[in-house]
C-alpha cells in the first residue's frame, strides 16, 4: 500500500515541528536559574571544629561527594541566589572568598571562584541542570579541605 | 446436437435467418424431434425472459448517438487542463514543503540532542595557579575542580573561610 502525503499533512507537520521547536527554546530561556552555594570542610575527624558553628553536610549531597577522599563534611554557610537569563551574579561565601556564575542559557553556566579577591579558577561552559553539583575544593590545613558545592535548585 | 446447429436455431428463433436458411431450419425441426424439443424450449425460455426486458430504444441511430458523445467529449476537454491546475500548486507546494518538514524534523532532532543553551563544547578551565584540574563522577552527577589554593606550603591561615 502506498502512503501519500498530502500538502495540508505536510504544512502541517511543518507548523507543528516549528511550534514544538520554538516552544522548547522559549521555554528554556524564560525564567531566572535559582542557585545554593554551600562553603563547606572535609575533615576525617568526627567532629566540627571547636568554637565554629557548623553542621553535617545534608546526607544527599554528602552522598554525591563520595569519589573525594575526606570521611566526613560539615555546613559552614548556605547562600541561595538568583541569576537573570544571561546575567552574572558575585556572592560571598566568607571575608575570603567568593562565587561567580554566569547564564549561558540552562543548563549551562560559566563559574568562578575567587580567594582574598584574586580568581583562582573560571571553568566555562558547565553543564549544571538540577541535581547535579559543581564542586571546586582545595586542601586545607590538617589534612581538611574547603569546598564551595553548586547546585540548581530551579 | 451440436453447438454450431444450436446457435443456429437460436437464430431461427429470433428470425436472423435469411429465407432460404429458415427454410432449411424448418425442414429440419420437421425431422428431427430433438431440435424441435429443442427450440420449443428456446422459445418458453424467450417467453419467460421477455418480461424482463426493456429494451432501450434510442431517439436517434446508433450511430448519431455515438457521434454526439465524441462531441460532448470534445467540448469538454480543453476544460480539462483547468481542473488540473490546482493539482500542478499542489504538486509545487508539495516539493517545497518536502524539505522544509524535513529540515524542521532536523531541527527538533538537534533540539533533542543539544537542549537550547546546552553547548556541545566541553568545559574549558583557567587556573590561577598550576595543579588544578577537573575530574567528572557520572554516577553521583558532580563535577569536582581540584584547586591547588591556597598552596600546601602557603601558611595555614583561614585561606577560603574555612574553620581555623
Amino acid at each position: 500500500m502506498r502512503i501519500r502525503l498530502v500538502p495540508a499533512t505536510l504544512a502541517f507537520g511543518f507548523v507543528t515541528a516549528l511550534v514544538l521547536a520554538a516552544g522548547s527554546v522559549f521555554s528554556a530561556q524564560a525564567g531566572d536559574s535559582k542557585f545554593q552555594a554551600i562553603l563547606a570542610w572535609g575533615t576525617d575527624d568526627t567532629k566540627p571544629p571547636e568554637g565554629k558553628e557548623s553542621k553535617p553536610l545534608d546526607p544527599e549531597i554528602r552522598k554525591q561527594l563520595k569519589s573525594l577522599k575526606w570521611k566526613n563534611y560539615f555546613e559552614v554557610r548556605r547562600v541561595d541566589f538568583v541569576v537573570p537569563p544571561g546575567a552574572m551574579k558575585k556572592t560571598n561565601m566568607s571575608d575570603k572568598c567568593e562565587i561567580e556564575v554566569k547564564d549561558l542559557g540552562s543548563p549551562n553556566i560559566e563559574v568562578a571562584l575567587f580567594g582574598k579577591g584574586k580568581e583562582v579558577t573560571r571553568v566555562k561552559r558547565v553543564p549544571l541542570p538540577k541535581g547535579e553539583i559543581f564542586v571546586p575544593y582545595g586542601n586545607a590545613p590538617n589534612e581538611t579541605a574547603w569546598l564551595v558545592i553548586l547546585r540548581r535548585i530551579e | 446436437m451440436d453447438y454450431e446447429a444450436q446457435l443456429k436455431l437460436q437464430a431461427y428463433l429470433d428470425g436472423e435467418l435469411p429465407e432460404k436458411e429458415a427454410q432449411e431450419v424448418a425442414n429440419w425441426l420437421a425431422r428431427d424431434q430433438e431440435a424441435a424439443g429443442l427450440l420449443t424450449e428456446l422459445r418458453q425460455t424467450h417467453k419467460a425472459l421477455g418480461g424482463f426486458e426493456e429494451g432501450i430504444r434510442l431517439p436517434e441511430s446508433r450511430e448519431f448517438f455515438w457521434s454526439k458523445l465524441e462531441r460532448e467529449i470534445e467540448r469538454l476537454e480543453p476544460a480539462a487542463p483547468r481542473r488540473t491546475a490546482p493539482v500542478r500548486l499542489l504538486a509545487q507546494l508539495r516539493r517545497l514543503l518536502v524539505p522544509m518538514a524535513g529540515l524542521a524534523l532536523l531541527v527538533i532532532a538537534g533540539l533533542m540532542v543539544f537542549p537550547a543553551g546546552q553547548s556541545p563544547e566541553p568545559m574549558e578551565a583557567t587556573f590561577a595557579d598550576s595543579g588544578g584540574m577537573i575530574h567528572r563522577d557520572d554516577m553521583a552527577k558532580a563535577t569536582f575542580v581540584s584547586l591547588a589554593y591556597p598552596a600546601d606550603d602557603e601558611s595555614a591561615d583561614d585561606e577560603m573561610g574555612q574553620p581555623d
